[in-house]
């Protein structure tokens, strides 16, 4: 039987478009799911046109070729005591990495397999088809990795049970990622989650801890995670073909609109997980570049010119986000460490002299700020006195992000500490910063309904309301992590430069 | 007597906080109850008034959070009387 050269067959195959005959497209591809499309003809989006091509058996080869080689590396290392070597403080980071991730990436194939049915585009869905293999893959590979370490560590163990529970950063996560993709239109997902979160910030955490990761030692991590970016690499490219059509074709603000609400909230949970993990818990010497420098390389240059080039602007609240890349998420790491029994793992306080030395380089005034709370922490935690370094309430959470609110966001208001607030249909909403303020304003009905941790706790759903309590409602992470990663050996390290001042 | 539950943040640290107060706590009460989960936490003890800013104003000690109109989680800040702009 003669086959057909590739040339020759792969438009046919992945590119067939035509006009519905027996049902009205609107049925087909109803708003809810396929997103509005603005009226925009057909023959527009079906000049949909991704850069990087492939057939599905290539896709096949290609995608066993990947798992051969990570599996086979995960086999060697696993052999060795490499892991049992590698620093508390990556630990940690790789613990924390599994359970916000792992689930997830499953869920973005629902978001995936979506737009594979209503996307406008033959094209589009099918990159969509690989994008559902892709995420299905993620959410397997990065729930079999740590399901091997659990004899190592139960920490382990959250890769799975994070998003099974209330724990404050799964409900963060979940808020996010059910706003991206899981309870999103396929058209919103292209450009929310294809391009704004995967074509900007999966970098950070993918290749910028990968990089940390080979500094580290941690081979296995570190060719998992390479990995799943080429992946990401190839299915994010759903996203630029998409704002183009938008752009093309009047719908620039849409678009816009879109891009705006997604990257403050891909900026937030980035700073929770990549910030911590690169500035705090990578041991110093390992550290190849600062999250400030990271968000720098591949943010503000790589993705924002690119961004650009298709015609776009800077979100309206750029000022905000360039002054917020100097301090907000040395704030979240102070906040995790403190309220560290609501982790699933040990946070690294990354606060030894060398390592504030460090931070002062790379954050100057660091020592000021953050340095003097850090100061009163390590007093006590020199003297033992570790109650003194623990909680007795509860921090007020942001009705959009679910993160703690950090004071204060907006660099012209330093003067007023209070939280953003909106009066919407009887409730008071509280909010971290203008841009979440703003990303609720925009559309209350979506996001009304929600409790944080806090307003579930002060309507009596936390029982017994006590701190004991909201550790059982969170799935009880202290079982497992909550401790400091090198039980306060920074603190008797020496003196503070508090002290020497 | 009713509990009401405050959104509160000591100016000098860094979070705001749930700062669960009575109706009929005077602002030397409040600032008493904030300052228990800031001040030689990560705030660094002084040996200096407090005071309680609500919307702007400096509230007076001998100020009740009823008399005031403080109601649920209504934010204030508490600080040393002697931090400034």
């Amino acid at each position: 039987m003669p086959r057909l050269s590739r040339s020759d067959y792969y438009d046919l195959t992945r590119d067939m478009n035509w006009h519905l005959k027996y049902v009205p497209y609107e049925e087909a591809f109803p708003k809810e799911q396929a997103g509005d499309g603005g009226g925009i003809p057909l023959d527009e989006w079906w000049k949909w046109d991704e850069p990087y091509k492939l057939t599905y058996r290539e896709y096949m080869q290609n995608q066993a070729d990947k798992d051969t080689m990570s599996y086979s590396v995960k086999s060697a290392i696993s052999r060795s005591h490499l892991f049992d070597q590698v620093d508390a403080g990556w630990k940690s980071a790789i613990a924390a990495h599994y359970g916000a991730i792992a689930i997830p990436e499953y869920q973005a194939s629902f978001g995936e397999a979506r737009m594979a049915r209503f996307g406008r585009a033959a094209a589009w869905r099918n990159m969509a088809t690989f994008g559902t293999l892709d995420e299905t893959r993620h959410g397997q590979i990065q729930l079999f990795f740590p399901h091997e370490l659990l004899e190592k560590n139960p920490q382990f163990d959250w890769a799975h049970k994070t998003f099974h529970t209330n724990e404050w950063g799964a409900i963060a996560a979940r808020h996010l990622f059910d706003d991206m993709f899981t309870a999103n239109d396929a058209l919103s997902t292209a450009i929310q989650l294809t391009f704004t979160f995967e074509t900007g910030f999966t970098n950070l955490q993918f290749l910028g801890m990968a990089a940390d990761a080979m500094h580290v030692g941690d081979v296995e991590f570190g060719a998992l995670i390479s990995s799943i970016q080429t992946d990401e690499a190839r299915h994010s490219q759903q996203g630029e073909p998409t704002l183009k059509i938008l752009v093309k074709n009047g719908m620039k603000d849409k678009a816009q609109h879109l891009v705006d609400v997604m990257f403050w909230r891909s900026w937030r949970i980035f700073c929770l997980l990549t910030g911590l993990s690169m500035d705090y818990y990578t041991p110093l010497e390992h550290r190849s570049m600062s999250f400030k420098e990271f968000m720098e390389e591949w943010i503000i240059k790589q993705f924002m010119d690119q961004f650009r080039d298709l015609g776009m602007k800077a979100p309206w609240y750029w000022e905000i986000f360039l002054d917020e890349l100097n301090w907000y998420h040395h704030g979240l790491h102070l906040g995790v460490w403190f309220w560290r029994p609501t982790v699933w793992w040990n946070p690294d306080a990354g606060v030894s002299p060398a390592e504030r030395a460090w931070l002062e380089t790379k954050y100057p005034g660091w020592n000021d700020t953050w340095g003097r709370r850090w100061d009163v922490i390590t007093k006590h935690a020199r003297k033992g006195e570790i109650e003194q370094t623990l909680p007795q309430t509860l921090p007020i959470i942001c009705n959009i992000c679910q993160i703690p609110i950090i004071t204060p966001s907006n660099p012209k208001r330093q003067h007023d500490l209070g939280p953003y607030t909106v009066d919407y249909n009887g409730r008071r909403y509280l909010f971290c910063s203008e841009p979440c303020k703003w990303i609720f304003e925009q559309n209350p009905s979506r996001y009304a309904g929600h409790k944080t941790v806090v307003d579930r706790f002060l309507a009596g759903e936390i029982q017994p309301p006590t701190l004991e309590g909201a550790l059982a409602y969170m799935g009880n992470p202290q079982e497992v992590g909550g401790q400091d990663a090198e039980n306060f050996a920074w603190a008797l390290a020496a003196p503070t430069l508090a002290a020497a001042r | 007597m009713a509990l009401i539950p405050l959104t509160a943040a000591f100016r000098g640290d860094f979070v705001v906080q749930l700062i669960p107060v009575e109706d009929t706590d005077t602002m030397e009460e409040v600032a008493e109850k904030v300052a228990a989960h800031a001040v030689d936490l990560r705030v660094a003890p002084k040996r200096m008034p407090m005071e309680v800013v609500f919307k702007e104003k400096i509230l007076s000690p001998e100020d009740t959070v009823k008399g005031v109109g403080i109601g649920p989680m209504d934010f204030v800040e508490v600080r040393y009387a002697d931090e400034y702009e």
